[in-house]
């Protein structure tokens, strides 16, 4: 218990991606096989059957923080992907070709699981992987929500699925689903998404004790290590950490104060994650939340199937544009924001093709500036510094402004 | 002028004016219109409720308004419909059908309800675990959903006998399209590229059942027509959409003849054929869960490649043009993985990218005619 | 004599090929479709070869302004006359890059010298002569200058964007940061070589390769093109007239079919 003392959950988080990188290939080298998952699936079927599982969506992102996304990207544009496809499936594919990076290896796939709650693209990107590499792909489709909340008939077809995935879970292992375990993690897993919710919620105060970017960092662990003791004591340790940074009044950084407070709206731009931190830093704008807290607070009853499937139905993504501004303005009145930066994401047309009406929407709930800018996920070629600085700095006059009038009333 | 010539004349100016040829139904009709986006929607559901199922794939108008929800690097498609919505092009519809098949369908499915609220949207979600049990019933489930969302707009039960003879109208005219483009390979004289294109696409303005005798006549009539020797070179046509109609003029003067599509505006409406037990609503699920090879539609084997390696040598053709939509991202990831499939065959493809806006095409007249004398 | 004429969007091309199959002559000037181009390279081309128009007995043409080109018996692609005229000029060609001002293509030729496949880029202007224009103008130096300039590079900049808007202000930027203007020139031309590689990985690289149009004439670029694809690339001989030329074959070709059909 000594060491937990000494220990930080940064060192933590380090300790757990290598831990889970080497413990993926260590599978793989002992000819166990290995998963290939989304980042929002229902992995608690996974943890169950004890299935080595590594997820593309982050080993694409941090190729791209680590800037090694190019070299992935030419050779998937060089078999035929377009530049317009996602990027992270053009650096996974173009991974499942070349199959070393500088950055992370990670062991080729036997099995793939795909849950299409975070986009329609995922379907696409996972069945080329399929074909590509001639094995099996367990598919959940978890139908887009146009109605406010998740209709019944879909929450019976995604419970069905899951049910059907157990079926293919059990003859792909050869083993019987063990369904005590199930209920654990279960258990588990909403007990970690809980500590990341109440973690991320101490942003809330002012001055944050979170800097939004270090969220981008441990948004890695809430993917792929929600099911396991592992993820658990590091949320845990990390809510805690702000906790006391929070109660002892402690802003983001220690070289500057936080002036402003934003939500991204988006995914990060890896390749330039220090760029765009540094343009808002220089302002004193913390990024203090975004859609993501919620969309990994992925809660229900243990052994409630149907419950299941709901909650993983139910992230930002996949919901309507009237869930969404409610959600964005809650968000504004909860956080106490002063402005919003909104990434047109040349990767992510499911979130980019609502993001105007969304913007006009909260705009006019709650009167609070905002910004789009141009980027992309992970290629690096979509990205024009000036054009970022240009915008973020006319954030801050926006913001400046509506803080003037409000100390004049 | 013979026969044949006439009737394909007719049909193509109603591809070419798609609203006088709507607003030309519904007169004759009497019947109330309501609009279809693609890929698939129930067709059939609304032709039993009394209604003209109008099909909505976008056009080339100049974009302005749609920028209010849209980014430059969405699908062309996509941003003419949401125009054409603020324009009041659609007005004369009373709902519209919209499914969400990929990530850009379903925001323009919320964005509708916004840039159109005065015509109500009815959104629809096709189950891609089709093949399992529970997809089969969520498919129906949506089937029934939708069907009371018409019931309600029409003000009328639809019951099982109008669903019935609905179905059988359908059955009618897909049977009388595949029939058409059988035939219409034989002649490329005079169903060139662009008139096939404009034939097919005609259907979308009509009620099914009129237009179903029209193909039929045509097809009758070119059957009496003799068969001459075609000094062209017949391709296969696979994508999204074969448009703008410009393009196809370039295939004409190349004497470049689609001999047989997989184009989701074309064969995929008609090529699959029904199952005959169950109810009506069953059947339509049917029919969704037996369509093969088309990208909106999950399919781990991917047959796509081999479907058209299939049709390539059905038909004697001696290449496949891709008719990319630029932006179309189901399309583009389906591209890299049957065009190896292709290149393995022997197959050679033309890669054309285009949008429904496009103000040059000196680049594809070059490509077009390099296509054609590299396989010349 | 058989005449080729190749009428790009920035030059105008033609070329002489006499009744044995020999180059006669061939001239390039640098104006391109719509302008008095065609007259006056002309002039120059019977010039040199002591000819008249009368002497020409099959003109084929060729490029953008092809379809507009009153004197042409028959109108041949662009894709197809440079596999002609390079498969004449280089034995053993297997890859054709060819940058032009509107467009870049790759062209994969059969042992025999014909066409198995080609890509063109897609309506986006990086990969194209017209994106090294752009960058000339921001570097406030013409397309040779900017050669010359890379090759005084000591430190190659990445040009990392895609699009020429962004990639634009991404030099702008550069060079207010104090990076040489020789530096960001080589970044420019390694910018199109990428994209130009991303081509020909969509129809294969298959040696030797061979860079035709007047990019080629830019010995810096075609060395950033062969480390790109990591393969020997060599400029064409006549580069700018390769397109002509090969029309002008297909003249001879097309004049002979005729007489036998007419025997």
């Amino acid at each position: 218990m000594d060491d937990d003392k000494k220990l930080t959950s940064k060192e933590f988080l380090n300790q757990l991606v290598a831990k889970h990188y080497e413990g993926a290939l260590q599978a793989k080298a002992e000819g166990k096989p290995v998963v290939w998952a989304t980042s929002i699936c229902p992995q608690e079927l996974l943890e169950t059957m004890d299935l080595a599982t590594v997820y593309p969506e982050n080993h694409a992102a941090a190729i791209g923080a680590r800037k090694g996304a190019l070299d992935f990207i030419e050779n998937a544009e060089g078999r035929g992907y377009s530049s317009d496809n996602c990027s992270y499936a053009r650096v996974n594919l173009g991974y499942a070709d070349i199959q070393k990076a500088e950055a992370q290896d990670i062991p080729m796939p036997d099995l793939l699981f795909c849950c299409s709650n975070i986009c329609n693209t995922v379907i696409k990107w996972y069945e080329n992987l399929a074909k590509t590499l001639q094995i099996p792909l367990i598919m959940f489709d978890m139908p887009f929500n146009h109605t406010y909340e998740v209709p019944a008939h879909s929450v019976k077809y995604m419970k069905g699925q899951i049910e059907y995935a157990i079926g293919q879970l059990e003859a792909f292992t050869k083993k019987r689903f063990d369904y005590d375990k199930f209920g654990e993690v279960m258990e588990l897993s909403n007990a970690t998404c809980e500590w990341w919710k109440k973690a991320t919620d101490w942003a809330k105060v002012i001055p944050s004790p979170l800097n939004g970017f270090d969220m981008f960092n441990y948004m890695a662990m809430i993917v792929c290590m929600r099911g396991n003791a592992d993820g658990h004591r590091l949320f845990k340790m990390w809510h805690d950490e702000l906790e006391a940074k929070a109660k002892a009044g402690l802003g983001p950084w220690s070289s500057a104060e936080e002036k402003y407070r934003v939500m991204w709206d988006g995914i990060a731009c890896w390749p330039h994650l220090s760029t765009t931190f540094k343009a808002l830093k220089k302002y004193g704008i913390n990024m203090v939340t975004s859609t993501y807290p919620d969309s990994w607070n992925v809660r229900y009853e243990k052994n409630d199937l149907a419950g299941m499937a709901k909650a993983y139905s139910s992230n930002y993504a996949n919901r309507n544009l009237d869930y969404d501004e409610d959600n964005v303005v809650r968000l504004v009145k909860d956080f106490k924001l002063d402005g919003i930066v909104y990434h047109s994401n040349r990767s992510c047309k499911l979130m980019d093709f609502r993001q105007y009406e969304i913007q006009r929407r909260v705009e006019a709930a709650t009167g609070i500036p905002s910004v789009v800018f141009d980027g992309d996920q992970t290629d690096p070629r979509a990205f024009s510094e000036a054009q970022y600085e240009t915008r973020i700095q006319a954030l801050v006059e926006m913001m400046e402004e509506n803080k003037e009038a409000r100390r004049k009333g | 002028m013979s026969k044949a010539i006439s009737i394909v004349q007719e049909l193509e100016a109603a591809a070419l004016s798609p609203y006088q040829a709507v607003m030309r139904t519904l007169k004759e009709t009497g019947k109330e219109a309501i609009g279809c986006f693609p890929i698939y929607t129930p067709e059939e559901l609304i032709y039993a409720a009394g209604m003209i199922p109008v099909g909505m794939w976008g056009g080339d108008t100049e974009l302005k308004l749609a920028d209010r929800y849209l980014q430059t690097f969405c699908c062309s498609i996509m941003r003419s419909n949401i125009e054409y919505s603020m324009m009041g092009a659609y007005d004369m519809l009373k709902a519209v059908i919209i499914p969400t098949f990929c990530d850009t369908l379903k925001c323009i499915c919320e964005n509708w309800k916004v840039s159109a609220p005065h015509i109500p949207v009815i959104p629809m979600a096709y189950p891609q675990n089709r093949r399992i049990e529970a997809g089969f019933v969520y498919m129906t489930e949506e089937l029934e959903r939708v069907r009371g969302e018409l019931e309600t707009i029409s003000g009328k039960p639809i019951t099982e006998a109008m669903l019935e003879e609905a179905f059988a109208v359908y059955e009618a005219y897909r049977s009388a399209m595949r029939e058409f483009v059988k035939v219409a390979v034989e002649h490329p004289e005079t169903i060139n590229a662009k008139s096939r294109h404009l034939i097919i696409k005609a259907g979308y303005f009509s009620d099914k059942k009129a237009y179903t005798d029209k193909i039929r006549m045509l097809t009758e009539a070119l059957k009496e027509e003799s068969v001459k020797p075609f000094h062209g070179i017949k391709v296969v046509a696979t994508g999204l959409i074969a448009e703008p109609p410009a393009l196809l003029d370039i295939f004409v003067k190349n004497n470049v003849a689609i001999a047989a599509d997989d184009l989701a505006q074309e064969s995929r409406q008609f090529r699959t054929l029904s199952r005959s037990d169950g109810s009506v609503i069953e059947r339509l699920s049917w029919r969704v869960v037996d369509q093969q090879g088309c990208t909106f539609l999950y399919e781990v084997e991917k047959t796509r490649g081999q479907m058209l390696i299939e049709q390539v040598k059905e038909t004697g053709s001696k290449g496949v043009v891709i008719f990319m939509m630029k932006f179309c991202d189901p399309e583009e990831f389906d591209y890299p993985v049957y065009k190896e499939e292709l290149e393995q065959a022997g197959i050679p493809v033309l890669y054309l990218e285009t949008e429904q806006q496009m103000d040059s095409f000196a680049q594809i007249q070059t490509r077009v005619q390099s296509f054609a004398e590299m396989l010349a | 004599m058989y005449l080729g004429i190749d009428i790009g969007s920035t030059s105008t091309k033609a070329a002489l090929i006499d009744g044995n199959g020999s180059l006669a002559a061939q001239k390039v000037v640098n104006i391109g479709t719509g302008t008095n181009g065609l007259d006056l390279v002309l002039a120059e081309l019977f010039q040199a070869a002591d000819v008249t128009m009368e002497d020409v007995e099959y003109t084929v043409a060729t490029g953008y302004g092809r379809l507009l080109c009153a004197v042409a018996d028959k109108q041949i692609t662009e894709i197809s006359c440079h596999a002609k005229g390079v498969s004449y000029l280089v034995r053993g060609t297997g890859t054709i890059i060819d940058i032009g001002g509107q467009d870049s293509k790759v062209i994969r030729l059969d042992p025999q010298g014909r066409v198995m496949n080609f890509a063109m880029n897609e309506k986006c202007a990086a990969g194209t002569g017209r994106f090294l224009e752009v960058m000339g103008r921001v570097l406030g130096c013409s397309l040779d200058e900017l050669s010359e300039l890379a090759g005084a590079s000591t430190r190659e900049v990445q040009i990392s964007s895609v699009c020429t808007v962004f990639a634009e202000s991404e030099v702008i930027s550069q060079l207010s940061m104090g990076t040489r203007r020789e530096d960001v020139a080589k970044g420019a031309l390694v910018s199109i070589a990428k994209r130009v590689a991303g081509l020909c990985k969509r129809v294969g690289v298959e040696p030797r390769v061979v860079m035709t149009g007047g990019v080629a004439l830019n010995k810096n670029m075609v060395a950033a093109m062969s480390r790109e694809l990591n393969e020997d690339v060599q400029a064409a001989p006549y580069t700018q007239a390769v397109g002509a030329i090969g029309a002008a074959l297909f003249a001879l070709e097309a004049a002979g079919k005729k007489e036998n059909s007419n025997a």
